[in-house]
Order: C-alpha cells, then structure tokens, then sequence
C-alpha cells in the first residue's frame, strides 16, 4: 500500500491504516482499566481474519489473512 | 430520538429512546438531540454522554477509543466504537503511568516513525482518558 506524499494525519504519515489507528487507540484504553474489566476486555485484544473465495456457488481455501490494511 | 450504540463485540443500545447525546467528534464536541441535521463525523478518543428520557434526564458516561457517529434524517444516531468504557473502570494511576511510558517513547523514538505514531496515538488516548476522570497529564 503506498503512502501519500502528504499525509493528513501523523498515524496516515508514519504509514497506518485508520483500522491500526483505531485499534491502537483501542488498546491504550484496554490496558488503562481496572481488574476485573480489564481481563475481560482484554480478551478482545485477539482477532484474526480468514479469506476465501467464492466459485460456482463453492467456498475456496480458506487463508489465514496476516493483517487488515 | 433513538440510539444505536455498538461495539465489536457487544450492543450497548439499539432502539433504544434517548433525550440526547452528546458526542467528542474529531471537529469538536457537540450534542444531538431529535431533529438534528443529519450528520457523519468520525469521533476521537472521549466521552459519550447519553442523557435518558426518563430517570430525571440522568446522564450516562462511557470513554470511547474512537469511532464514529451517524445521525440520520430519522433522528436515529448510530454510535459505532472499537471500545468503550465506563468512566469508573478507568484507572488513574495506570493512566498517568501509560502516559509518561508513551511520552517517554516519543521523545526516543526516530520522527515519523511508526514506534513514535503508536508512541503519540498512547499518549492523546491517555491524555483523554485523563481529562475524563480529572486528571491533567502535561
């Protein structure tokens, strides 16, 4: 993914995506809470994606997709 | 007016009628109550205040991490945030702790890098988290 010449945002410029953005904000608040709330909402730090494609009405591969730009 | 209020994994609010809701837009704050004008704007890290109909207007807090804020020509709003939480689940001290850490890293890490973008991202989520509870981080 290339990064624009000039960058609206220092996250956009340092070469993040809003969704990195976002999710870094996220986790600045998860790691600022008190127990008990912070186990919880710390289980929500982990996600991950799976791509396939579709063909003839047939689910593909299913891939394991490293990061979400 | 109606309130969707969700998160990734969890609804807080759907349908749910409320008098007002005043949302930290990335333009500033500002409070949506029925018949606003239609509205999209992306939120920064702050506090969501839901004033109910009823229970004598009270006032319901959460800080969120960001996210955004639709207001329909319904006067549905629709609040989508990674993460939010209740204001009293904050933790003073590992804020003010997060903060310096993030400040500290900052100032170390090379410009424009993304070491010092997650650096800064830390610290103006720290820094809000702060004004919402009270404290002021420098």
């Amino acid at each position: 993914m290339s990064t624009a010449k000039t960058a609206s945002t220092f996250w956009r410029a340092a070469g993040m995506s809003y969704l990195q953005y976002l999710n870094k904000s996220a986790s600045t608040v998860r790691m600022a809470l008190k127990e008990p709330a912070k186990r919880k909402a710390l289980t929500y730090e982990k996600f991950g994606y799976q791509k396939a494609v579709w063909k003839d009405g047939v689910q593909g591969e299913k891939v394991v997709v490293g990061i979400v730009q | 007016m109606t309130l969707n209020f969700s998160l990734p994994h969890e609804t807080i609010y759907a349908g749910a009628e409320v008098s007002q809701v005043i949302i930290p837009g990335e333009a500033g704050e500002y409070g949506v109550t029925v018949n606003h004008v239609p509205i999209i704007s992306q939120l920064q890290p702050g506090v969501l205040q839901i004033i109910h109909e009823d229970g004598g207007g009270e006032t319901e807090k959460y800080f969120v991490a960001g996210g955004y804020a639709l207001t329909h020509e319904n006067s549905v709003t629709d609040v989508t945030c990674p993460e939010a939480v209740k204001l009293d689940d904050i933790d003073p001290d590992a804020v003010s702790k997060n903060y310096d850490t993030a400040k500290t890293a900052h100032a170390s890490a090379e410009l424009g890098s993304l070491a010092q973008a997650e650096a800064q991202i830390e610290m103006e989520t720290n820094k809000a988290m702060g004004a919402a509870i009270g404290l002021t981080l420098a």
